[in-house]
């Protein structure tokens, strides 16, 4: 087991590498010269090539790449171009709690809805109930999320204005609280951010579960008797998660790329949102800082999935 | 990975297919055929029957077998004629739209003909927001713009830039794909590292880190090109790049479904026949490998271009794609969203019609694979 994880965060730390040198590259090579626009009107070349000093980019591109990754071990992400003398982090911070609370509900309903009832449909399948879960499992998972959004907005407004209820389409309210009028402004993105997770999870689910049915295994526990939620629950149902959690890590890439339509729809001001803005506003450092971090994201993801793996399955506790 | 049951129903016929158009049916069934002579078994059969047998159907081919799978899957041909509806819409519905309706007074422009006024970049400031009308068959969006114009333009958009992505996409893919597979070495470890880094990191996300940075100089770039520069005016001139970048994140994939085909290929016995008659390896690789490539390259893309569209829609919609007065189906969205509440049916109209495109070259994706590679199922 210790092996197997070591040599996965082998990998991601490598993946995690590329990330960042992307990121840089992509920053290094970026055709707009931050300095000049920071000055504007009041260009002056000596000034010029002081502030060039002080940010570093006066040093060959791979000591600027050390600074950047020594910089970012210590979580130390730089100025800001734009807003200037304000640390990237202060203008992440309001942000991240914000996406970490979209994206650890959005999971969490994800996986709480979307297996249970793919299991639910393989157990119950080819009836009705399956076809019409399928259906709809098929529908969502082939849109993306904006569409969905888009079509959850125009139904809350239907409503508002036939019964006159006054339920918001857009903000979020304040992050980890819960008051009614915070639940309001949650409820409808966070579930449409995981319909798309729901339809591949159930439909995943469903497969491998059917898949687990057929063995011969399940029939012999049906031959001595079993009750059935026993030959479910107690034989079946391990071995159908195997596949399941090896995925979840995938979802966490989905749900990254799903939150900046999310944000944008809801106009809520994660940090998907923030990373966008600060592409209109050229500022690097803030650009730099959220993708790497959401990336960290999504590799933590993959780890995760990589330790749940190793203790669900047993063959990879052996090796 | 698609999963339902309606697929081991659809396995039946194309078995019974087999054997009706099969024809290598033992000749124990010409025994028992009526007008037989003598009773005696041996080669005691009529002309007729001989005759019969001669004139026998070729068996069909695998290709034509799937086709017709693919005719008998309903989902798939209603797919394919939304499909067809739309894109013929895209081509020619603009220059015929523009030809229809009367000369019309406008406030600020004068009296204008509907080239003019039902031409997607058009606005009509004094009609904003307008519902359906005899002038804008569905309407005006906020800035008098015709929404009709505009959803043909980005459906044209939308086709272009699936179009591109496929063409980088295969061309791409194959080759890399091809060549690991068929030399492997260190042409494969860089494709595997390639497609691991792409796998853990999100492709939007670099997408919208590329378009972000380069884009506006892209504009300029592009736009000033001798021959395509004139095509890419009005805020179109971004599509190049959000094409070159949305291709470059999805290759890869298709380079390892590439090289898993090839790898097997490899090891058919035409192949090793082929090496022993002593054909180059360029030879192989044009004659025997790539032509056994069709159907999982003909999949693979078409499942792609789903999610291309609904990429460059994604990149319009956060404003990094197609700039305005250029339009696309997710630009539309963008402009439209603040006025969900008062004029719900200006963001409905580019949804619905993105959700009919995606939706029905989904479900054609999936009846191709369900159709050319039906063990794909089990």
């Amino acid at each position: 087991m210790i092996p197997f994880l070591v040599k996965r965060f082998i990998g991601l730390l490598f993946v995690v590498l590329g990330v960042t040198f992307i990121t840089f590259i992509l920053g290094y090579f970026s055709p707009s010269d931050p300095i000049r626009e920071m000055m504007g009107e009041h260009f002056n070349a000596q000034l010029y090539a002081q502030l060039k000093h002080s940010y570093g980019f006066d040093l060959p591109w791979y000591q600027q790449y050390y600074h950047f990754l020594a910089h970012f071990v210590q979580l130390n992400f730089g100025t800001s171009f734009h807003y200037q003398n304000r640390a990237v982090w202060d203008i992440l911070k309001d942000g991240v709690p914000i996406s970490l609370e979209l994206a650890t509900w959005g999971t969490l309903i994800t996986l709480l809805i979307g297996i249970p009832i793919g299991i639910f449909s393989a157990v119950k399948a080819n009836t009705w109930i399956d076809t019409t879960n399928m259906g709809i499992a098929l529908i969502l998972y082939a849109l993306p999320s904006f569409i969905i959004a888009v079509f959850a907005q125009t139904i809350i407004v239907w409503l508002n204005t036939n019964t006159g209820a006054q339920w918001p389409v857009s903000d979020w309210g304040n992050s980890w609280q819960y008051t009614w009028s915070d639940l309001q402004h949650k409820i409808v993105p966070i579930a449409v951010y995981a319909t798309t997770g729901y339809a591949y999870f159930s439909r995943l689910a469903r497969t491998s579960m059917l898949e687990v049915l057929r063995q011969d295994y399940v029939r012999t526990a049906r031959a001595k008797g079993l009750r059935e939620h026993i030959v479910i629950f107690n034989h079946a149902l391990r071995n159908a998660m195997i596949p399941l959690i090896t995925v979840i890590g995938l979802l966490i890439g989905t749900l990254v790329a799903g939150s900046f339509f999310i944000e944008r729809i809801f106009n809520i001001q994660g940090i998907a949102a923030i990373s966008v803005s600060s592409i209109f506003q050229r500022d690097y450092p803030v650009i730099q800082a959220t993708t790497v971090l959401l990336a960290i994201g999504v590799v933590a993801g993959n780890l995760i999935s990589d330790l749940l793996y190793s203790v669900i399955d047993p063959r990879i506790k052996a090796e | 990975m698609d999963t339902l049951d309606q697929d081991s129903t659809q396995l039946a016929p194309s078995e019974e297919l087999m054997s009706n158009t099969g024809a290598a049916i033992p000749p124990t069934d010409l025994l028992d055929l009526p007008g037989r002579t003598t009773p005696i078994r041996g080669m005691a059969v009529t002309t007729k029957e001989i005759d019969n047998w001669l004139q026998r159907k070729e068996p069909a081919s695998p290709f034509q077998e799937s086709l017709q799978r693919l005719r008998r899957d309903m989902r798939a041909m209603i797919s394919l004629g939304i499909l067809a509806f739309l894109v013929i819409l895209a081509l020619v519905g603009p220059p015929i739209y523009r030809q229809i309706g009367g000369s019309y007074q406008s406030d600020l422009a004068g009296p204008i003909g509907p080239s003019i006024y039902h031409d997607y970049a058009h606005q009509e400031l004094s009609k904003q927001d307008q519902g359906p009308s005899a002038q804008y068959w569905l309407g005006t969006d906020n800035l008098g713009r015709d929404l009709l114009a505009r959803l043909m333009q980005g459906l044209l958009i939308s086709l272009i830039v699936a179009l591109l992505v496929e063409v980088v996409d295969v061309v791409l893919g194959v080759t890399v794909g091809v060549l690991a597979g068929f030399y492997g070495g260190w042409i494969d470890q860089l494709l595997a590292r390639f497609t691991d880094l792409i796998f853990a990191f999100p492709g939007l996300l670099f997408v919208i880190l590329l378009t972000g940075i380069f884009g506006t100089s892209a504009d300029d770039f592009f736009g000033k090109m001798p021959l395509l520069g004139p095509f890419l005016g009005n805020g179109n001139a971004r599509l190049v790049l959000v094409s070159l970048a949305l291709a470059l994140v999805v290759w890869p994939l298709m380079a390892r479904y590439v090289r898993g085909q090839t790898l097997q290929i490899k090891q058919q016995q035409f192949v090793e026949a082929a090496r022993t008659a002593g054909t180059s390896d360029a030879r192989i690789i044009m004659r025997h490998i790539i032509p056994n490539l069709f159907s999982i390259v003909f999949i693979a893309s078409t499942l792609n271009v789903a999610g291309t569209i609904i990429g460059e829609a994604g990149i319009s919609l956060l404003g990094l794609g197609v700039q305005p007065p250029g339009s696309s189906l997710g630009l539309m969205i963008s402009d439209t969203l603040d006025l969900v509440e008062t004029h719900p049916w200006e963001v409905l109209f580019p949804t619905i019609i993105l959700t009919m495109i995606v939706l029905a070259i989904s479900f054609i994706g999936d009846g191709l694979r369900d159709a050319f590679d039906p063990r794909s199922k089990d």
